[in-house]
């Protein structure tokens, strides 16, 4: 059982080598600048989608909503660990 | 600290204030955002909490005012990404002219409220790491 687990697993962890192998061979050439990508779309569409003219902030705020709202779960819980290791040591007045 | 420190702090401050402001509400239109804008902000409370004592500056804003501050302002922020700024995205840019200071959509929003994360999280670092 043992046996059949480790090979298993081999050919796993092969299959997936082969798998990076073959997606990294198919990524576009690094530094050529190919117009099918997605930041050709936002330099299009970003002002009359979002209304920002600011691009930087339409993608941090609005495309990749998602990643800054992690971003800011982050800093809470930074915020939170913080206080809650340093101020427990000196019993203050306000919490 | 010195007499001229604290009040040349004391006219400095809601300059201070206001330059972070700016950065925060132009976001959407030139360089900028709620990083820089809280970080700015928070500078200004470093300075008020290197220049005058801690324990004044807290007394003044206290530390359970800014946890909730930076509650209310994370579940904003939430809410707003989450939902409703894909939902009435496109209602909303119609009802503003781009280019102008009421435009971005949802990313004004975004940029004052996370302008206040930012800015609790530093006040608060700071105060517990000027305490200790």
């Amino acid at each position: 059982m043992k046996e059949k687990n480790r090979v298993f697993g081999k050919l796993v962890i092969i299959l997936l080598a082969c798998f990076m192998f073959w997606s990294v061979m198919h990524l576009p050439p690094f530094g050529v600048f190919s117009e099918k990508g997605v930041a050709m779309y936002y330099i299009q569409n970003g002002l009359e989608k979002t209304g920002s003219a600011n691009i930087v902030n339409s993608i941090v705020w609005d495309f990749r909503g998602y990643d800054t709202l992690g971003e800011e779960t982050v800093l809470f819980t930074a915020t939170i660990g913080v206080i809650l290791i340093i101020r427990r040591k000196l019993n203050g007045r306000n919490r | 600290m010195d007499v001229i420190v604290k009040t040349i702090s004391r006219i400095l401050f809601p300059f201070i204030l206001l330059v972070g402001a700016f950065i925060a509400f132009h976001g959407h239109l030139t360089p900028g955002g709620a990083f820089p804008a809280g970080a700015v902000i928070a500078t200004g409370f470093a300075l008020l909490v290197l220049v005058f004592r801690e324990p004044d500056v807290e007394h003044k804003l206290t530390v359970s005012e800014l946890i909730d501050l930076k509650s209310v302002s994370g579940i904003f922020l939430m809410i707003l990404i989450l939902s409703v700024g894909s939902l009435f995205r496109k209602e909303l840019t119609e009802l503003q002219t781009p280019l102008k200071l009421w435009s971005g959509g949802f990313t004004l929003f975004s940029n004052v409220t996370g302008m206040f994360m930012v800015i609790t999280a530093i006040v608060l670092i700071l105060y517990s790491l000027v305490r200790e």
